[in-house]
């Protein structure tokens, strides 16, 4: 890890304070940060299994608001959100999936997102198809619910043991 | 209203602010950031009327240039945005018909004619949907679920030549900013202007095709429906073309997936194993 971004690290930390964001959003803000990497396997379920809590689905559904709507400079916020929510649909309480189907325009409008980087580099791309992936999704509803029955069926084998069943 | 956690006043505030620099008076495309906050806007809050009231207090007919920018956007709100939008658009045949008058013969920067094609193509588009209210503004084949007016042949043989009518003025459109291109400019934005024609002709496109195959399937009379495979087919030339000119702009492939045709027009017949579209 770089300084810079161990610096950036602890900016998030004291602005998470300043701006009175809950410890959920803190998490959410964690996973959808400007470091180059993530958001890790074990952020995205921590916070798909909070979506279940009525009161932490308000703070998450909230965050990923804000970051879905950051300008082109924070494009890594705009495509991690787009990851974690992408897991959350799966994986995360059917309220996400209702929530999404209802403001489904917040993601098809990212279908032209654009960004051009100080070196040229189209990072627009990545938001413009992960946008496209989920409209599709959110828009056929069969397929999302055999996603989402099969995700927990994998769950269910995971953790009571593999070939027992 | 919305479901998101939305704060209307500051909405209003900013929505303004989005509009005056989508049709800023630089020559390049409106910022999509600023289109889509106003796409937002018509969902959050069901109502386009402060767009309107927006583009009206600002000194957009004075330029050429804004003026276009102004067209675009709005098409692509009407294409994009909250349904109602394409209702409260009917009220503002007004302002287009300024704008199409308000610049002179070519203008200084040649976006006279340009402007007057768009504005009259926006008005055949807004008249369509007046009449067929179950089309979205964007034709989108997904939302459609009932093909209406197959089950009476009258009524779909004249939506598909309403449809047809409307992909002819886009070919139209899309030919006339292809000849206004300018060798030394870069024509960003004239080409952002092609992004909602290529979406929009061919989500129409896609509809005639599923319109007419199931018109082929309902009818005994193959012979009346000529006319309409006739022109089904030039439309599917043309359109090809346009695509293909649109491959080679980068700009425009950057942003959206130019969609690719194949050499024939694909058939109309249902012979058990009809392709699925492209």
């Amino acid at each position: 890890m770089s300084l810079q971004h161990m610096g950036k690290g602890a900016l998030r930390v004291a602005k998470n304070y300043t701006k009175g964001y809950s410890d959920v959003q803190a998490k959410v803000r964690d996973a959808t940060s400007n470091d180059p990497w993530g958001p890790s396997g074990t952020q995205m379920n921590e916070i798909a299994q909070l979506t279940y809590n009525q009161n932490d689905f308000v703070e998450i559904m909230e965050m990923l608001d804000k970051r879905l709507n950051d300008k082109g400079k924070n494009w890594r916020h705009v495509f991690k959100t787009l990851t974690l929510l992408d897991y959350c649909l799966h994986a995360g309480s059917e309220n996400v999936v209702i929530y999404f189907r209802d403001n489904v325009y917040l993601v098809k409008t990212l279908k032209e997102f654009q960004y051009i980087d100080e070196d040229g580099k189209d990072q627009g791309a990545n938001v413009r198809q992960k946008a496209k992936d989920i409209t599709n999704l959110l828009q056929d509803e069969s397929r999302l619910r055999q996603e989402r029955r099969s995700r927990a069926n994998m769950r269910d084998r995971m953790t009571k043991g593999g070939s027992t069943s | 209203l919305p479901t998101r956690p939305v704060d209307r006043d500051k909405a209003e505030a900013e929505l303004i602010l989005n509009i005056k620099k989508a049709t800023s008076p630089e020559e390049t495309a409106p910022k999509q950031k600023h289109v889509r906050k106003c796409i937002v806007y018509t969902w959050d809050y069901h109502s386009s009327a402060s767009i309107w009231t927006g583009l009206k207090v600002q000194p957009i007919l004075a330029d050429e240039v804004q003026t276009f920018k102004a067209l675009i956007t709005v098409h692509k709100i009407l294409q994009e945005g909250h349904p109602v939008t394409l209702k409260e658009a009917q009220q503002q045949v007004g302002w287009f018909d300024t704008c199409a008058r308000t610049v002179g013969n070519d203008g200084s920067k040649g976006y006279g004619q340009l402007i007057r094609s768009y504005v009259a193509f926006i008005l055949s588009k807004l008249r369509f949907h007046r009449h067929r209210p179950e089309f979205n503004g964007l034709f989108e084949y997904e939302e459609y679920i009932s093909l209406k007016g197959i089950d009476d042949p009258n009524e779909g043989y004249e939506t598909i030549s309403d449809l047809m009518n409307l992909q002819d003025q886009i070919e139209q459109l899309q030919k006339l900013v292809f000849a206004h291109f300018r060798h030394s400019a870069n024509n960003e934005c004239r080409i952002s202007s092609l992004v909602p024609l290529v979406k929009e002709s061919y989500n129409i496109y896609r509809f005639i095709t599923s319109m007419l195959r199931a018109m082929h399937r309902r009818t005994n009379d193959q012979e009346a429906l000529e006319p309409l495979r006739s022109r089904y087919n030039s439309q599917h030339h043309a359109l090809r073309k346009f695509y293909f000119e649109c491959s080679n702009l980068k700009y425009l492939t950057g942003l959206i997936n130019v969609p690719k045709l194949g050499t024939e027009p694909p058939s109309l017949f249902d012979n058990g194993q009809t392709p699925d579209l492209p």
